[in-house]
């Protein structure tokens, strides 16, 4: 009995050590993989990276890192679709995706206004308590670079979800204007703004982030990379050319072709200008000046646009799948594009058949640069600003439209006889110069012009059903103020 | 001095006042010799008694009409003797006999089957050992009554879906909570390669005693927050005291696939697919030198014989297995050992998928003395999964494209997988532009990848360690109350390979691919119990337990993968390549802190009660504890004495009623962070970056399932015959949704939230009985029948409906007012005899005609009179979104088996059949089959429509068109009734 009684005592004793060793701490783990948004903006560096994933989002493959590029390509009549998948564009170039179509329609939807929460959430995060961990001037750099990336974003939006700005003045529908962030749920619902008021959100942001960037960084390849005031200047160029602001698109490119004549380039912050041969612009390092911004990839995975986005993929198809060839009849078939110029050089015929095919040309695991906008784009945008607000044939237009076509083809010197003709040789410098470049459908529609019919896909006028995408089937079934085009 | 003189005297007065009353005395003995203390010695028919000390001796004075005592024990027989004149009675009392008295096991304890008032069901282990199977759940199917296993592939070790009266979350798992003598054990498919890996299968089917499957509230409660899908307890063999016995068993079998399709042969598909060809006028049949030319040829063999390929025969083999069993168990009184190793080496019916086991299992438990045992179990098994190609089907790979399945009937038969010289069959070498089979005659590709070079050249292992060991310690410090504490580990390290050769495949546009990545899973449980049973009265049979429970898991993932091969021959990841990544990262960590208690009543084994109550607190909630709870009770009718005394008696010697209700709960794959907002990392062009990636919900909590049982339990003719009958009702209540934001909101996730809701109900019925029963024959059948209807209440708010994807297809939808999954599609109307379209139905049932080709002047979309269909005036065309319904159920409303056992001398016969009908399956290859493009086809095809008039169930063919097919616009030409 004495014995048992000492075994209960162990027992007791024992339970007692038990119940008190349970270990609590465990019951409340912190993430080691990932910071809690409690902490996200507790250091410098914290918050220095999250400036990074701002970037990072723009950069996706189902947005800037590719799609949003090819998706601008594609709608228009350069290229031919090889591959009739739907995976990789089928139904866009056709013209005919609907808002369940997941590849774009969807998928750059849900990705664009992700990349927009990161920005409102940091904007948001950097008000709280960001800014007085980092200082006022780099937060405001910061936030100039997160109001840069939003309103780039829209822009791109309105190109694919609305009506062009010269439908009406930007008085049609346009996007649910999202500017505070969001993390839990019940936000959901978010009635459509004009397109007017979606642009003078953009323009806000861009002066903002005018005022607020920085010149210039240390390194090239941050200047290629990173937002900074000739970034947000050049935005604002292509901004008003969307709206048909010529005098405002006239302002803003001048800041950074102030040159009367020939040789053209920024005089304040990073000295943008074009490059002796445009081969250099799009290969590595990517980084020459002429590139305003363009996202950067490495062959780390995740840091590449990922299976199916790449520019590579699409229109090389020596080193890519070829899923685009060039249509013979679209500007490759004009015969004032001489096969001396330079820009010819990316084009070549593989199995009996012509591709885009050295423009991206880096193959797997395809790290080459995508571009967002590039100096040559500004000194069009100025010329045909400039050609549209001045009656005969603009002086500075015209060096500015030579400029581009004599980098690549020194043979040629174009002497267009009236405006309209100065007008019309500027846009189909800009199918040559920036094919590939997703700006086709952006110069297409802002001028409300006809889709013309490529292969089997048919023309759309701007009338027409199909001229511009459905909204996103998720996104009209979970906002109930969700309205579709 | 005087007071204890006093004292003294009355004690001398009281013992003679006893002796007139006469005393009797004894001792009590178990088989072995040994005496047995605590026993109740009762006089019969009275309150009057006693129990024996610790010798075993007990002395009692009698009543004058005293004629019988009863002793009792309890797991003992009771005993009853006369009384007569003697004055000393000694008395034997024996162990229950077990086979009348089966005992489950109830967590952190057992209970005689025949006082359960919970719902546990039993299953033998003998019943599924030598099975040929890789875990022991693949053979429970049909053995018991609420228990539906449903096998979703061929691949060897895929985990079966394990389902205990019906599916029980939506989001979370529900797969039951899995306790290997008394440890909860990791259970699930834990290979991250094509190669499935069980964690069960580290449980070698032949070294389990028993299963027993806790179903309702009552019998899970114990478990509290992980019970809501019911309870699977494993009791492996342990040693049995004697001389060592040596056993060793063994078998041998073979596996073929059946149901493979149908599919055409090479001058069929040849001549099939050109009149396909000629009947798309978009298609250019007939100009070689025209773009596009499409225009399929056969071909011969370097022998000049025509190529006609199976690539079924050439994916698929006939498998062979072997198992190997061996096992010692024997001890003395004090201490019993089990050994067993076990070998097992499995083929798949998919050539180069195999399954290896090496086990080994030791249990030893050993009692020091009479108060104190110690014991433990050291398991360890070693299980290779092997795959080359992905089967496609796992659970994500149905759309893969090299998916050995498809490669069967996606590939032409008029190639081989080898050129007349030889070599692989690849269009043009290896180039990125060629990764496909070679086209041969044909003028177009005809297939995805030769599936050839794959099988030969890649690998897709897993390979899992898994150590599964406790040790405990019990106290006996009284008879009535046992102490115990156990501590144990479950590891589980699972490598994972994979190599793609870059010759051909999903490894040649990265020119090789090779990932090795390590899952380390490990988990520590500690519980402790205090057990306390006691026998009031010879009629108050008292149970109780209280106890606590940790239960830790950590699990950390790593690897490497590279790309780029620097040279062709190499072929492991440890060679050569230009592209290093990471691969397999993972960090997880959680942890169960749990209090619980249970107490089982009965009064003279006639009423019953028990009650569980559990307290969990767990690390993955911001509200960390809850408390879950069940009880049921139990009325044996059959022992009221009008019964017995009725002759009702003599037929029927049980008639138990029983009902139960509970609260429990589920966090079953619920993830360890989904309380937390988080900032992930990233890169942008090589710099860090922390995005904000998942927005997470601090208000989440378990799942809980109200359930109610009601049963009845009936044995006739003394158990030969029994027959139980059980109503259940589980009503599940917030039910964790990923509820979807708009996209504009740009959140990345989908929200987990508490917000569903739905139920489960249904009858178990279940009759057993010995036929015959004679010295050298015996027949045993079981007859068991589970129906189940399940629908869906509520979802969350503004959330209509889940639509559930299999890769690229989406056939499964949730809805309130519907079961769980049920089908969605636009329902086929047939084949129009006149023009050879196909019909489907839209919302509103109207036929609707579509074609693939479009002439001019013609619509996509036509009312039967040839007009363009519009709906309110618009041409629209028939979609799933506008047009698809609520097709069917997908899980079965009625399932069970009929298990019959024969015994002639020593030699048994098993015949199971199982059965599960009353659903729909949706055979998404049934639309590949009936594929236009130049995927090879079903045989019935040569029955399509091909003049006005016909009457087919196959439209007209059309090269390209994957719409008529249910391909592009799903439809109920796939969905398939499942009637027995």
């Amino acid at each position: 009995m004495k014995k048992q009684i000492k075994y209960i005592i162990c027992l007791s004793l024992g339970v007692g050590m038990l119940s008190s060793s349970c270990n609590k701490e465990l019951l409340s783990p912190v993430p080691q993989t990932s910071v809690s948004d409690a902490t996200a903006f507790d250091t410098p560096a914290r918050v220095a990276n999250q400036v990074n994933s701002m970037y990072q989002a723009f950069k996706s493959g189902n947005f800037y890192g590719g799609r949003a590029q090819i998706a601008g390509d594609i709608i228009g009549e350069e290229f031919l679709n090889e591959t009739t998948n739907l995976v990789t564009g089928a139904d866009v170039w056709n013209l005919n995706p609907t808002g369940t179509s997941t590849n774009f329609v969807k998928n750059m939807w849900a990705q664009a206004y992700y990349a927009i929460n990161i920005c409102n959430l940091f904007i948001d995060g950097m008000a709280a308590k960001g800014s007085s961990v980092v200082g006022t001037t780099l937060a405001n750099n910061y936030i100039g670079e997160a109001r840069l990336i939003r309103a780039t974003i829209y822009l791109k939006l309105l190109q694919h979800y609305a009506r062009p700005y010269a439908d009406g003045n930007g008085s049609k529908p346009g996007l649910p204007l999202r500017l505070t962030g969001i993390k839990e749920s019940g936000a959901s619902a978010l009635a459509r703004s004009t397109v007017a008021e979606v642009y003078t959100q953009i323009l806000n942001d861009l002066n903002f982030a005018e005022t607020n960037l920085p010149l210039n960084y240390a390194s090239a390849i941050l200047n290629t990379t990173r937002a900074h005031r000739n970034t947000a200047i050049a935005l604002k160029s292509r901004v008003y050319l969307a709206m048909q602001n010529y005098p405002a698109a006239v302002t803003e490119a001048t800041k950074i072709v102030p040159q009367a004549t020939a040789p053209f380039s920024a005089t304040t912050g990073v000295a943008h200008a074009l490059q002796a041969n445009i081969i250099n612009v799009f290969r590595t390092p990517y980084t020459t000046t002429e590139s305003i911004l363009s996202m950067p990839m490495t062959s780390t995975a995740g840091d590449n646009p990922g299976t199916q986005n790449q520019l590579g993929f699409y229109f090389a198809k020596s080193t890519g799948n070829g899923e685009f060839s060039l249509n013979p009849v679209g500007i490759i078939g004009n015969a004032g594009w001489l096969v001396t110029d330079a820009r010819r050089g990316f084009n070549a015929v593989v199995s009996g058949k012509p591709y885009l095919n050295l423009k991206y040309n880096g193959g797997t695991p395809f790290t080459d640069y995508a571009p967002v906008i590039r100096y040559a784009e500004v000194m069009l945008t100025l010329a045909e600003a400039l050609a549209r607000t001045n009656a005969g044939v603009n002086v500075k237009a015209l060096a500015l439209l030579n400029a581009v076509r004599q980098r690549s083809d020194a043979l040629t010197i174009l002497a267009p006889a009236t405006q309209t003709d100065l007008i019309n040789a500027i846009l189909l410098e800009r199918r040559i110069e920036l094919l590939g470049e997703g700006m086709r459908n952006f110069d297409l529609m802002r001028l409300l012009q006809t889709i013309p019919a490529k292969g089997t896909a048919p023309a759309k006028s701007s009338a027409d059903a199909g001229y511009i995408w459905p909204i996103s089937a998720d996104e009209m079934s979970l906002n109930p103020l969700m309205t579709d085009n | 001095m005087r007071k204890l003189f006093l004292l003294l005297m009355g004690i001398v007065v009281l013992a003679q006042v006893a002796l007139a009353q006469r005393t009797i005395s004894g001792t009590v003995t178990d088989e072995n010799g040994n005496p047995l203390p605590n026993v109740s010695v009762v006089v019969r028919g009275t309150t009057t008694g006693t129990i024996t000390n610790e010798e075993g001796k007990y002395s009692l004075t009698l009543p004058g009409n005293a004629k019988a005592l009863v002793f009792s024990s309890i797991n003992k027989s009771p005993v009853e003797r006369q009384i007569g004149t003697a004055s000393s009675i000694d008395a034997l009392l024996k162990d229950e006999d077990k086979s009348l008295q089966e005992v489950v096991v109830t967590g952190y304890g057992t209970q005689k089957k025949k006082d359960l008032t919970g719902n546990i069901a039993s299953v033998k282990g003998a019943a599924i050992a030598n099975t040929p199977v890789q875990s022991f759940e693949q053979a429970l199917a049909g053995r018991a009554t609420g228990v539906q296993i449903t096998v979703p592939s061929g691949v060897l070790n895929a985990p079966p879906v394990f389902r205990i009266r019906g599916t029980n979350s939506i989001s979370l798992s529900s797969q039951p909570l899995i306790i290997v003598d008394g440890v909860p054990v990791a259970s699930g498919d834990f290979s991250a390669t094509s190669a499935a890996g069980n964690a069960l299968a580290s449980i070698n089917p032949n070294d389990i005693e028993t299963i027993d499957i806790a179903k309702d509230a009552a019998a899970t409660a114990i478990y509290g927050s992980r019970a809501a899908n019911g309870v699977v307890f494993i009791t492996t063999k342990r040693g049995k005291s004697g001389k060592a016995r040596v056993s060793y068993n063994g078998s041998v079998s073979w596996t073929s696939v059946y149901g493979v399709p149908e599919v055409l042969n090479a001058q069929q598909y040849t001549d099939f697919k050109n009149m396909a060809a000629a009947n798309n006028p978009n298609v250019n049949s007939t100009n070689p030198a025209g773009a596009g030319y499409t225009k399929f040829a056969t071909a011969t063999d370097a022998n000049g014989n025509l190529i006609d390929t199976r690539w079924a025969d050439i994916v698929y083999r006939q498998g062979l297995s072997q198992d190997h069993n061996l096992n010692v168990s024997g001890g003395n009184d004090n201490t019993t050992y089990y050994f067993s190793v076990g070998y097992s080496d499995q083929e798949g019916i998919q050539r180069k998928n195999d399954f290896t086991r090496k086990n080994i299992l030791f249990n030893v438990d050993s009692r020091i003395n009479k108060v104190l045992t110690i014991g433990g179990k050291i398991s360890y098994s070693n299980e290779m999964n092997l795959q080359s190609l992905g089967s496609g089907s796992l659970s994500g790979e149905a759309f893969a494209t090299n998916g050995a399945g498809r490669t069967v009937f996606n590939t032409s038969p008029n190639v081989a997988p080898y050129k007349n010289d030889g070599t692989y069959n690849i269009e043009n070498g290896t180039s990125f532009n060629s990764n496909t089979i070679g086209r041969m005659n044909n003028s177009v590709t005809v297939g995805f990848y030769n599936p050839v070079p794959q099988l030969d050249l890649n690998r897709s292992n897993s390979e899992s360690n898994h150590i599964q060991s406790f040790t405990y310690l019990q106290l006996k410090p009284l008879s009535w109350i046992t102490l115990k504490s156990l501590y144990a580990i479950d590891y589980l390290f699972v490598d994972n390979e994979i190599f793609q050769t870059p010759v051909h495949g999903d490894g040649a546009t990265l020119n090789g691919n090779a990932s090795s990545t390590l899952g380390k899973n490990k988990r520590w449980t500690w519980s402790n119990t205090a057990q306390f049973d006691y026998i009031f009265n010879s009629a108050h049979t008292v149970s109780a337990l209280v106890g606590n429970e940790q239960d830790r898991r950590t699990g950390i993932g790593f690897g490497l993968n590279r790309q780029n091969l620097s040279d062709p021959a190499f072929n492991i990841i440890q060679a050569g390549f230009v592209t290093p990544n990471t691969a397999g990262l993972g960090y997880g960590e959680n942890y169960l802190l749990s209090s619980f208690g249970r107490i089982n009543y009965d009064y003279k084994k006639k009423y019953y009660f028990s009650g569980n109550i559990r307290n969990d607190q767990y690390s993955a909630f911001a509200d960390k504890a809850s408390t879950f709870w069940g009880a049921s009770a139990g009325w044996e009718i059959a022992k009221e004495s009008f019964w017995e005394n009725s002759g009702l008696g003599n037929v029927i010697n049980q008639f138990k009623l029983r009902g139960s209700y509970g609260k429990v709960g589920n966090t079953s794959g619920i993830g360890d962070y989904g309380i937390y907002s988080t900032y992930g990392s990233g890169l942008y062009g090589g710099l860090p970056t922390l995005l904000f990636n998942f927005a997470g919900n601090p208000n989440l909590q378990w799942e809980t399932s109200s359930k109610i049982d009601v049963g009845v339990n009936i044995g006739l003719f003394n158990d030969r015959l029994r027959i139980e009958a059980t109503r259940y009702y589980n009503d599940i209540k917030d039910l964790i949704l990923n509820v979807p934001q708009s996209p504009s909101a740009g959140v990345p996730n989908n929200i987990p939230s508490n917000v569903g809701s739905m139920y489960n109900k249904g009858w178990e019925f279940s009759i057993a009985g010995t036929p015959i029963q004679t010295k050298d024959f015996s027949w045993n059948s079981t007859l068991n029948i589970t129906t189940n209807k399940n629908e869906v209440t509520a979802l969350a708010p503004g959330l209509t409906e889940i639509l559930t994807a299999t890769s690229l297809e989406t056939v499964s939808r949730s809805a309130v007012g519907f079961p769980l999954g049920s089908l969605y599609l636009v329902r086929n109307g047939g084949v129009d005899p006149a023009t050879g379209r196909r019909i489907v139905l839209n919302k509103a049932g109207q036929p609707v005609l579509y074609q693939y080709v479009v002439p001019a002047g013609q619509f996509q979309w036509t009312n039967p009179d040839g007009t363009q269909y519009k709906e309110n005036g618009v041409a629209v065309g028939i979609t799933q979104a506008k047009d698809g319904v609520m097709y069917g159920n997908t899980t079965p409303k009625i399932y069970g088996g009929f298990d019959n056992s024969f015994r002639y001398k020593s030699f048994d016969l098993n015949v199971l059949l199982t059965y599960q009908f009353g659903y729909f399956v949706y055979y998404g290859s049934n639309a590949g089959l009936h594929d236009m493009r130049f995927w090879n086809n079903h045989v019935d095809v040569l029955t399509a429509w091909s003049k006005p008039g016909d009457v087919s169930t196959v439209p007209k063919p059309v090269y390209g068109d994957n719409v008529s097919n249910g391909s592009g616009l799903p439809m109920s030409y796939n969905a398939f009734k499942v009637i027995l």
